[in-house]
């Protein structure tokens, strides 16, 4: 339902489609409490969902400006022409952002990972330890759900870890 | 004196005493310095009984003195056993605080020493800090966050908690390509400063360090792959890049390809067949699901969702014609499921073997179209068989004649041939000249790029081994400079040391020349003492040999007299040069002692307390006309 969009001015709606194509990017989306006089709800979700899937479409099937135009044709000249621009504008960025989720099809993915090292001095039973410890924490994507994965790992472990991972690149290694 | 002196101050400067750059001996300490000195010591030493001190000195004279008792009270506590008092602090003298000084250092605990002993590895010294780092820590109580100073921010605020979570970034530089006049706009204009860009403030940071690593990794792989292979293919960096675009893609195809075969045809029970890869990645690109990462099963649900909606919507039309009960609603719905479910298989089952004739028709197509084919392949040798056959009937006739025309033209063909293969060769000797020359090129060619492929390579793997040795040698050279820095205490120490050697072999030279000069006087005692008891044996004879010429003649007599005065005066003088000696002595005891009596600054520090009786009399009679007026 793009024709929604017709009741913010065009300058506006700029700002807002790009913050729509942020969001679609991995940003932070545009929220609702900046909107909320021109849309309910429901018009809002509509409105979000319908934009994106626009800009997805047209970014992944490369469509060209014609194809684009006669898309919005229920919308009002001067705001088809914004969608363009933005589209325009930022294609390149789209593009990449549909190529990281096909990058990531499989059942989870790594989203970000962190790590500390910690140095354990001494324990309640032995006064110097000087055993170094990692403490690795995954943000797994699976099925849509983020879940962290949190481990704490010594140095033999560590190795084992890093191995299998070696390992595991090889493999996609070979792939190319 | 000098050696002491630095040591001492060196020492106190390590207990913590500010000591001045300009003050370099125990001569220039003031009695401010004195006390904080000897109290920073007796705090080190004894923290219970320093900390009462207090390390400067107050302003009032009374309390200055009651300072300088408690002080020397501490002292005679730890153990001094030299004279001490208020005195010792208040009017100072050289040799007395010295002493003091020596003594409280002596006494200072081995710490730093035993340290210094021990082996000092970068990562032990490493560890020490570590450890001491949070034995801090640990010693500094929690506090709420509204009571937290400034020094507790590191340790207990919240700030070191953030976890490291990325979020993508929008950068100007990263866009590739040519830029177009819509996104210039856009990063001019709508594009927010990148500390805007994450949601949350504490991810900014996360976010730029991911960023720029990716970047990073991506360029740096690219350069070994491109001095790898990159350069052995001779390609530019564009082609080789396509090249491998077009290989990954077709690789991937046909990944996808031999996984989507067995997966689709388990899925959707084999009507599915491998020519709707596209489809497939069609159904990829286009769906639009709600949550962000695509299943694996999406395309599966897809097409459910699409079969359901259609079922729903056929279902809901025939609902509202009449309003019947519930029950009817629901009986007739389940029918309607039913029929329409047995419909819905029975169309699947036509639909499987619809597609498996398919198959088979097709399968007997391509065969007939096969058979087809040979036999168009025979027919036209036929007719060319035909054909030949055909003029040699057409020739039968007059045959002699044909015969001879025959043997001519194959005459005139074979000499044509001939000549066309002289004329050939002509041609050809240059030509292959030619392409042996240019072959000769190309391979010159090779070879010399093959060489410089390997001049380069030689000349990466060079800039890799140097940039690795510049890192270590600065690495070695961080090490070294943090010896360093640790260093000048043990550089002092091994001064000291030699410099008690050169001290103990001064003392073993002046112990040597003291034997010396001692077995000396010894020698010229034993001389004097010869000298004595030969005098006295030759006085004894003389005088006998006089006296008994004394009694016989007078002029004798008058001689012995003379003898026996001038023995006497002889002992006078001797007796009188030897006290001179003695009084030169105690002469020379006495101006040490002056000497001594001057270092003590006796007049200045009589003034000081003369001063300093003054200022207690004022204060006291100051106090006492408070308590009149009081």
């Amino acid at each position: 339902m793009v024709v929604l969009l017709s009741s913010l001015p065009a300058t506006q709606s700029l700002t807002l489609c790009h913050r729509v194509v942020d969001g679609l990017c991995g940003q932070e989306p545009p929220r609702l409490e900046d909107y909320s006089t021109t849309w309910s709800l429901k018009e809002w979700q509509e409105l979000l969902h319908s934009l994106t899937a626009f800009f997805r479409l047209a970014a992944g099937n490369n469509s060209s400006d014609e194809e684009v135009l006669a898309g919005l044709s229920d919308v009002s000249s001067s705001h088809a022409e914004t969608v363009l621009t933005v589209l325009k504008g930022r294609r390149e960025e789209i593009r990449s952002a549909l190529l990281d989720r096909t990058n990531s099809i499989s059942s989870a993915t790594l989203q970000d990972f962190d790590w500390q090292l910690k140095l354990a001095l001494s324990s309640d039973k032995i006064s110097s330890l000087h055993t170094p410890l990692l403490s690795l924490s995954l943000d797994v994507r699976e099925n849509g759900a983020l879940r962290p994965i949190t481990m704490e790992m010594n140095r033999e472990e560590l190795n084992t870890l890093i191995s299998s991972l070696e390992a595991a690149n090889k493999v996609v290694l070979q792939l190319k | 004196m000098e050696e002491v002196d630095k040591i001492l101050i060196h020492t106190l400067k390590q207990v913590g005493t500010e000591v001045s750059e300009e003050v370099n001996s125990v001569k220039q300490f003031t009695s401010e310095l004195i006390v904080e000195a000897v109290v920073r010591c007796i705090r080190v030493i004894d923290p219970g009984l320093g900390s009462a001190l207090p390390t400067s000195l107050p302003p009032g004279m009374s309390a200055r003195f009651r300072v300088g008792m408690s002080l020397a009270q501490a002292c005679q506590d730890i153990g001094y056993k030299g004279e001490i008092g208020y005195q010792t602090f208040l009017y100072s003298n050289e040799p007395e605080i010295r002493s003091l000084l020596m003594f409280l250092v002596e006494r200072l605990p081995r710490e730093s020493a035993e340290t210094s002993d021990q082996p000092t590895g970068k990562s032990v010294v490493l560890q020490r800090a570590i450890a001491a780092a949070i034995k801090a820590q640990l010693a500094v109580p929690w506090l709420p966050p509204n009571c937290r100073l400034p020094l507790h921010g590191e340790t207990q605020s919240p700030g070191g908690l953030h976890s490291f979570h990325v979020q993508p970034l929008s950068l100007p530089h990263c866009t590739k390509g040519p830029t177009k006049k819509e996104l210039i706009d856009y990063q001019r204009d709508i594009l927010p400063p990148v500390t805007a860009q994450p949601s949350s403030h504490a991810s900014v940071v996360a976010s730029i360090l991911e960023q720029h690593t990716a970047e990073l990794s991506a360029a740096q792989e690219w350069d070994s792959e491109w001095n790898s292979q990159g350069l052995v293919s001779r390609l530019t960096p564009q082609e080789y890049r396509s090249r491998k675009l077009t290989r990954l893609r077709k690789r991937a195809e046909e990944q996808l390809r031999s996984a989507a075969l067995p997966s689709a045809e388990s899925a959707f029970g084999g009507p599915r067949s491998t020519s709707d890869l596209s489809e497939l990645l069609q159904a990829f690109r286009g769906s639009a699901p709600a949550d962000q990462v695509l299943t694996k099963g999406s395309h599966f649900t897809h097409t459910q969702k699409f079969t359901f909606t259609q079922e729903a919507a056929a279902v809901t039309s025939p609902i509202p014609t009449g309003r019947q009960s519930e029950g009817d609603v629901q009986l007739r719905q389940e029918e309607e499921l039913a029929s329409l479910q047995q419909q819905f298989q029975q169309l699947c089952t036509d639909v499987d073997q619809l597609t498996a004739d398919m198959k088979h028709m097709g399968v007997t197509n391509t065969q007939v179209l096969d058979e087809l084919k040979q036999r168009e392949l025979g027919n036209t040798e036929e007719e060319e068989r035909m054909q030949v056959k055909k003029k040699t009937i057409d020739l039968l006739p007059d045959a002699d004649n044909n015969l001879v025309k025959f043997q001519a033209q194959v005459e005139a063909s074979a000499k044509r041939v001939l000549h066309l293969a002289s004329q050939w060769e002509k041609h050809r000797a240059p030509l292959i000249e030619e392409h042996r020359t240019l072959k000769e090129i190309c391979s010159n060619q090779d070879l010399e790029s093959s060489r410089k492929l390997s001049e380069i390579k030689t000349l990466h793997d060079k800039i890799r081994v140097s940039t690795e040795e510049a890192k270590k040698k600065e690495e070695i050279y961080k090490q070294l400079v943090t010896e360093l820095e640790n260093l000048p205490q043990d550089a002092s120490r091994s001064a000291y040391t030699q410099r008690i050697l050169e001290i103990v072999s001064n003392i073993k030279k002046q112990k040597e020349e003291i034997t010396k000069i001692l077995s000396d006087t010894k020698e010229l005692q034993k001389e004097i003492n010869n000298l004595t008891g030969k005098l006295d044996r030759t006085f004894a004879v003389t005088d006998e040999l006089v006296f008994k010429d004394a009694k016989k003649d007078e002029s004798v007599r008058k001689s012995y007299k003379y003898l026996a005065a001038l023995h006497e005066n002889c002992n006078h003088l001797i007796q009188t040069i030897e006290d001179t000696g003695t009084i030169l002595r105690e002469i020379r005891d006495l101006e040490e002692q002056i000497e001594t009596e001057h270092g003590n600054k006796t007049v200045a520090n009589l003034e000081r307390i003369l001063d300093d009786y003054k200022a207690i009399r004022q204060e006291n009679s100051a106090l006492a006309a408070k308590v009149r007026e009081g």
